[in-house]
């Protein structure tokens, strides 16, 4: 990519700050962290207030929102959806299975969540932008939102990676 | 449904959306968030990796000798059963789930523990803060044998037996 591009895209991803088109693809998730995302678009939590929207096609997205561990069946057709996403590319993975597998972390038909997709869609020289991870099992509506506006860069992520030494 | 008719449900609802990022959530007495080990607490058995669902909590070896109790956030699924397996109480179940984060490492805890050596062979034994704590209990001749791993606490003893019964080991 030339250098001016990639201007381009740092601009646009400064100014991707509300409003952002949300594609949704069940990558063999149990259903738990769908019914979350069907939850946090109910006038409870009701996202569209922040501009947040389903899209059905990911050409038209700006983020990709995948729940579940990758299975094997779905593999090829989430390497798709990201594929045709237009950049720049954004992925949120929702609920413990997306982030490291979860309960299914180790099972011959999943791949295990997104680290190893990353690895598979570097392999196969796909960018993505960025990236933001949310735990649950499932996710809480508001965890949702919380992950998106840490996707954005609303707010400031809370968790830190520590170690500390054991000592009684 | 007619307008009509939708604007006098709504008129009775009235707004129901919660206001969330700006407003503390609602969170419920029964609701089980990140887990929290206490380090202070911890005596690195690895009882909770044992029962670990999804093995967000393990416990690995590393090359310079140290045990580490990891908890990986972005697998763990709430559960609770380590805080209810742990033996010392060291595992807490919080309330927090803003968890979000933008590495997979943000979402790693760990707990390093030292490891005690065998005195005469030099193979692991087990985490420093655990034997300090359990040979608390054991006194007297038993004592001298607590920092030696199983297969030579058996040849000394042996040795110690031979001895005294006469046969020349």
């Amino acid at each position: 990519m030339s250098g001016d591009s990639s201007k381009l895209l740092a601009k646009a991803l400064t100014r991707l700050k509300r409003s952002i088109w949300v594609f949704h693809l069940n990558t063999g998730s149990c259903n738990g962290c769908d019914i979350e995302v069907l939850d946090a678009l109910t006038p409870y939590f009701d996202v569209e207030r922040f501009g947040i929207k389903l899209v059905g096609s990911p050409r038209h997205a700006d983020v990709f929102l995948m729940t579940g561990p990758v299975t094997r069946e779905t593999l090829p057709k989430v390497l798709r959806a990201i594929e045709s996403m237009p950049r720049p590319r954004l992925i949120l993975a929702l609920g413990s299975c997306a982030c490291g597998g979860g309960i299914w972390w180790d099972t011959y038909s999943t791949i295990g969540g997104y680290g190893k997709l990353k690895e598979i869609l570097e392999k196969r020289g796909v960018v993505v932008d960025r990236v933001a991870y949310v735990p649950g099992c499932p996710v809480r509506p508001e965890a949702i939102i919380y992950g998106v506006l840490v996707l954005l860069g609303a707010v400031k992520q809370k968790v830190k990676h520590e170690e500390v030494k054991a000592g009684g | 449904m007619s307008i009509m008719k939708l604007l006098s449900i709504a008129a009775r609802a009235k707004v129901v959306t919660r206001r969330y990022p700006f407003e503390p959530p609602v969170v419920t007495e029964g609701f089980r968030g990140k887990i929290e080990v206490d380090p202070k607490l911890c005596w690195g058995c690895g009882v909770c990796t044992r029962i670990c669902p999804p093995n967000a909590l393990t416990l690995k070896k590393r090359e310079d000798g140290t045990l580490v109790l990891s908890y990986f956030m972005g697998r763990c699924i709430f559960c609770g059963m380590c805080a209810e397996v742990c033996p010392r109480g060291a595992i807490t179940v919080t309330k927090e789930f803003e968890l979000a984060s933008l590495t997979a490492e943000d979402l790693v805890r760990n707990v390093k523990h030292d490891v005690v050596r065998c005195r005469i062979c030099g193979r692991v034994i087990g985490p420093a803060v655990e034997m300090r704590e359990a040979t608390k209990s054991v006194g007297g001749a038993e004592a001298k044998y607590y920092d030696l791993c199983p297969e030579c606490r058996k040849l000394v003893v042996a040795r110690g037996i031979m001895t005294k019964v006469g046969v020349r080991p």
